[in-house]
This record gives structure tokens, C-alpha cells and sequence, in this order.
């Protein structure tokens, strides 16, 4: 087979860039919702005159920005509320599955109303697997930005954590934080839970004027993954991690290596948030569909595919040295290969 | 001190600390703050395990009313809601239990049976030696503040208020007091 057949559809390689996007508008809409919130008070009072210089800065930029979208702001503005972990986009309610799994856990209820919120991002989970973790989660946002802040210390010659650990804690983590909230008579897992944290803490920030408990715990985290393990926090701790990744099970979007366009470079294990191995085919349950390594991959070796099992290791790339010394007499006759080591 | 010792002692120490903090019980005692959970919220342990700690009653409540408990009131209560009435009380608009999606905060309607028939969320006390009116100077103010006057508080003639059995507990009255301390203020019932 000539890797002309399988090359993959074009703008795969900018997804990553797409992922960026869509992480920034969820953090900008973040910071947005509560001071969106705070114009909405400011109207409600009905007392522009009184506020402070600050506050009527914040009532004209906020009303320069919703000015075009709504009639009623006081009320209009009801429709775009909350976080990631429970809120309503648009006038639709949205709940992370993991908050309904704590719920439940914690009351031994099913409150139906609030099991249908939760229903679109589960079945969303099932079919894409782990995206909320790269594509929207705010805190993932942070912790890669993170990770990098971490690759500048490194050039200037600080060591950084690099320990790896098992990526089983985060079930037994998960499973345990729900085994107790029922003794706590608490959704524990909000406590634990770094988006839920990130959400809760700009909106305390901004409208309550001061970072609450959770920004402490978020703190740790950042630290941990900065002096202990690279994306620690995501990969060996993070509950809602553990339950998209069992969600995500069998998701019928899936990254695959296209065996003979690789070069076995491991650019894309490097590059992987997550410390999976795309090289030997090690995507799992655990893969989020990122798409980083789609976007670091040199010959595009990367691509979709909607299958809801993954490929077993395909063995090195047909691109790589080891696998022309072997094969040296096949690669002879193949054309077109040169420019691939 | 050896380090194995110290960590022990550490560990140990923290633990018995949190001990008290991670009982229900512990919650709905209330230690030192007297707070009100939003208007309609179920009885404190079932408010607890129903409540998802997402904030969205805080972000909806036009009067910045609803505040958020770190961790003095114990780690049950860690994230949820509350309402101190002397420094922002309730204004029964029931936005919170429109948007909170697990109901924690049921949705009432807007209106005054409605709302008498389900939000309770304290009652008004007064202290006769504090408020001015009970010391001959008419004063009125909590009536005029009262949502539900002449229903939830009657005057004298001299303007001294009487709380009846219909007060809901929103804490207007215990917000507009012009004493310092507030003569009238709100016991929470945590139902």
C-alpha cells in the first residue's frame, strides 16, 4: 500500500487550533457570565447614579455587549447562566454527568428533571469519548497552558515533576469519593472536581470579590503538576476524568495510526497530555480526542475513524529505519518513499 | 521531633480536627453564623446531599443576596448557599429555584400564597428594649419593608411590630432596621 491512499482529510491537522478556540470562548464565557450577571443587579437596582466609577464601567461594557442581543437584559439575560458543571447555554440546561453521579450518589435519588440536563453531554460522551476534557473543560485550559509554562522552565534549566504513575487512581479516586458522599450527606465530588472549582472561583472572584476554598485545592493541582507529574492532576486524580473515560468506552470516534504513513518519530507520545502511546497504537478508553497529536504527527499518520474499537499495536511505521532495515528489498521498489525519513 | 513522628501527629491531628466538621449533624447545628439557605430550600440534610454546589442561585439572584460558605460551616456545607438578611436580605423573586437544576431550590411561583404556602425560611423576631418604636418612638420601618404587611407583620399604634406565623423569613425587615444592633432580626428555621 502506498501512503498516497490513506492521507487524511486536510483540516485534521488544524483541529488542535479549533480546540484552542473552543477552549478560550469557554473560559471568555467563564469571566463573561458573571459580569454579565453583576450588569443584570446593576439594572435590577435600578440606581446607575449610585454606583461606584468601577461598577458603571462594568454596566456600560456589559450593555455595549448584550446591547445587540437582547431587548430585556434584566431578564433576557436568565438565558446564559452558570459553568461547565451545571448551567443554562442559550436557554438549554446542561449538568456534567459527573454532577448527576454524585447526586445521586449523595441522595440515592433520581431527580428527573435534573438527569434529562445531564443526558446530551452523556450521550455526547458516548459517541466522542473524553472530549470534554480537551475540548471544553476550563481547567484543562489552565493546565495546558500550564504545561507549557512548565516546558519555558525546563529551557531555562528548572527541573519539573516528571514521575508517572498509575492512570488507575483516578477510578479508585472516583469510586471512593462517591462511596462517601452519602456519609458526608454531600456531593463530594464538587469539592474535588477541578472545572466545577475554576467555574465556581471566577464567578466568586467576580461578583462575591474574593477567590473561595476551591481555589486553594486548584492551586495544589497546578503545583502537583509542576513539580510532580506532568498533567498529574488530569490523568492519575481527576474523577470526572475516571467517568468520561468510562463513558467513553466504546465511542465510535476514535484516533488511529495509519501504520504505513508512520515514521515512528513518537512525536505524538511526547506530545500527548494524557501519557498515552499513539505510537504503538495505545490510544484506549483514556484518549480524549484531542487531536494534538494529529497536529504534531510529521506524515500525517494520524486520522479518524468511526469504529468503536481500537486497532491492536500495529508494529513500528513502515516509515521508520527499523522497519526499511527489515524490509530494506520492499522499500527499494516502493516510490515516492524517500522523503519520509 | 523525628519527621515519621511529626507527619503522624499532622495527619492525626487533622483528622480529628475535620472529624466534627463531616457530620451532617455537625451542619445543621450551626455553629457561630446565623444564615438562611434560599427561599423554598428542603430541610438542611436534604438541601445537602441535593445541592450540586454549581452557583447558579448566586448568579441568578438580581439583589446579591445569595452568598457561598467556604468552609465555616463545616465541609457539608462546603459551596452552598446562604443569605446573611442584615446584609442583603431575600427579596422573594424566586429565580434561584428556577434556575437550580437539581431542585435543591424547588421553583415557586411568584406569587404571595405561593410563596406563604412554601418558603420558609425563618421567622422575624423582635427585641422589645432594642426597637424604637416599643420605646415610644415611632419608627415603622420594618413594616414599610415587610413584603407581606398587615399578613406576615402587624404595627401597633405607636408603629411596634408583631410578627405572625405567616412571616416567610426573607429578613427585609431585619435589613432596613435603623438600629444598630437590628431590633428585629430572623431566626432560621433549616426547616
Amino acid at each position: 500500500m502506498t501512503p498516497v491512499d490513506s492521507k487524511p482529510f486536510f483540516f485534521w491537522r488544524h483541529l488542535n487550533k479549533l480546540r484552542w478556540l473552543s477552549l478560550s470562548m469557554v473560559f471568555f464565557m467563564l469571566v463573561l457570565i458573571p459580569f454579565l450577571h453583576l450588569y443584570q443587579t446593576y439594572i435590577a437596582a435600578h440606581a446607575y447614579d449610585l454606583l461606584y466609577p468601577s461598577e458603571k464601567i462594568i454596566y456600560d461594557s456589559m450593555e455595549t455587549l448584550s446591547a445587540p442581543f437582547v431587548n430585556d437584559p434584566e431578564n433576557d439575560l436568565d438565558l446564559l447562566k452558570g459553568t461547565t458543571w451545571s448551567g443554562r447555554l442559550f436557554g438549554l440546561d446542561l449538568s456534567d454527568p459527573l454532577a448527576l453521579a454524585g447526586q445521586i450518589a449523595a441522595s440515592g435519588k433520581l431527580l428527573w428533571p435534573f438527569v434529562l440536563t445531564a443526558l446530551i453531554p452523556i450521550g455526547l460522551t458516548m459517541i466522542f469519548g473524553r472530549f470534554f476534557c480537551g475540548w471544553i473543560c476550563p481547567a484543562n485550559f489552565l493546565y495546558e497552558l500550564n504545561t507549557t509554562f512548565g516546558f519555558w522552565l525546563r529551557n531555562i534549566g528548572i527541573h519539573t515533576g516528571q514521575r508517572r504513575m498509575s492512570r488507575k487512581f483516578k477510578y479508585l479516586v472516583l469510586f471512593v469519593t462517591l462511596l462517601l458522599s452519602p456519609l458526608l450527606g454531600s456531593v463530594a465530588v464538587a469539592a474535588i472536581y477541578s472545572p466545577a472549582i475554576v467555574g465556581r472561583e471566577i464567578y466568586y472572584a467576580i461578583a462575591l470579590g474574593g477567590f473561595g476554598v476551591g481555589a486553594v485545592f486548584f492551586t495544589g493541582t497546578l503545583l502537583f503538576d509542576l513539580l510532580v507529574a506532568r498533567r498529574g492532576f488530569c490523568r492519575y486524580l481527576c474523577p470526572g476524568g475516571a467517568l468520561y473515560s468510562l463513558l467513553g468506552r466504546f465511542r465510535l470516534l476514535r484516533i488511529q495510526r495509519v501504520v504505513e504513513d508512520c515514521n515512528d518519530c513518537a512525536k505524538c507520545n511526547a506530545v500527548c497530555e494524557f501519557g498515552l502511546d499513539p505510537l504503538r497504537d495505545g490510544f484506549g478508553m483514556e484518549c480524549n480526542n484531542c487531536t494534538a497529536c494529529m497536529a504534531v504527527c510529521p506524515t500525517d499518520a494520524l486520522v479518524f475513524k468511526v469504529t468503536a474499537k481500537d486497532q491492536p499495536d500495529r508494529g513500528p511505521g513502515h516509515l521508520s529505519r527499523q522497519y526499511r532495515r527489515v524490509h530494506n528489498k520492499s522499500f527499494e521498489d516502493s516510490p515516492g518513499i524517500e522523503g519520509g525519513t | 521531633m523525628k519527621r515519621r513522628a511529626f507527619l503522624g501527629y499532622a495527619i492525626a491531628g487533622t483528622a480529628t480536627s475535620l472529624l466534627p466538621l463531616t457530620t451532617t449533624e455537625a451542619a445543621v447545628r450551626q455553629g457561630g453564623q446565623r444564615y438562611l439557605r434560599p427561599p423554598g430550600a428542603h430541610e438542611e440534610a436534604e438541601f445537602l446531599d441535593h445541592c450540586i454546589r454549581c452557583g447558579l442561585c448566586g448568579e441568578t439572584c438580581p439583589n446579591r443576596a445569595i452568598k457561598f460558605f467556604g468552609m465555616e460551616n463545616g465541609v457539608a456545607s462546603l459551596d452552598t448557599p446562604y443569605i446573611t438578611p442584615r446584609e442583603q436580605a431575600c427579596i422573594l423573586c424566586m429565580k434561584c429555584g428556577d434556575i437550580c437544576p437539581t431542585g435543591a431550590i424547588p421553583k415557586i411561583t411568584r406569587t404571595a400564597e405561593e410563596v406563604m404556602a412554601k418558603v420558609d425560611m425563618g421567622q422575624a423576631r423582635v427585641d422589645e428594649t432594642l426597637c424604637l418604636s416599643y420605646q415610644g418612638k415611632t419608627c415603622g420601618v420594618c413594616y414599610r419593608a415587610c413584603p407581606l404587611p398587615d399578613i406576615a407583620l402587624r404595627v401597633g399604634m405607636l408603629e411596634q411590630p408583631h410578627v405572625s406565623e405567616a412571616c416567610v423569613g426573607c429578613g427585609l425587615c431585619e435589613r432596613s432596621c435603623i438600629q444598630i444592633p437590628q431590633a428585629i432580626r430572623i431566626i432560621p428555621h433549616h426547616r
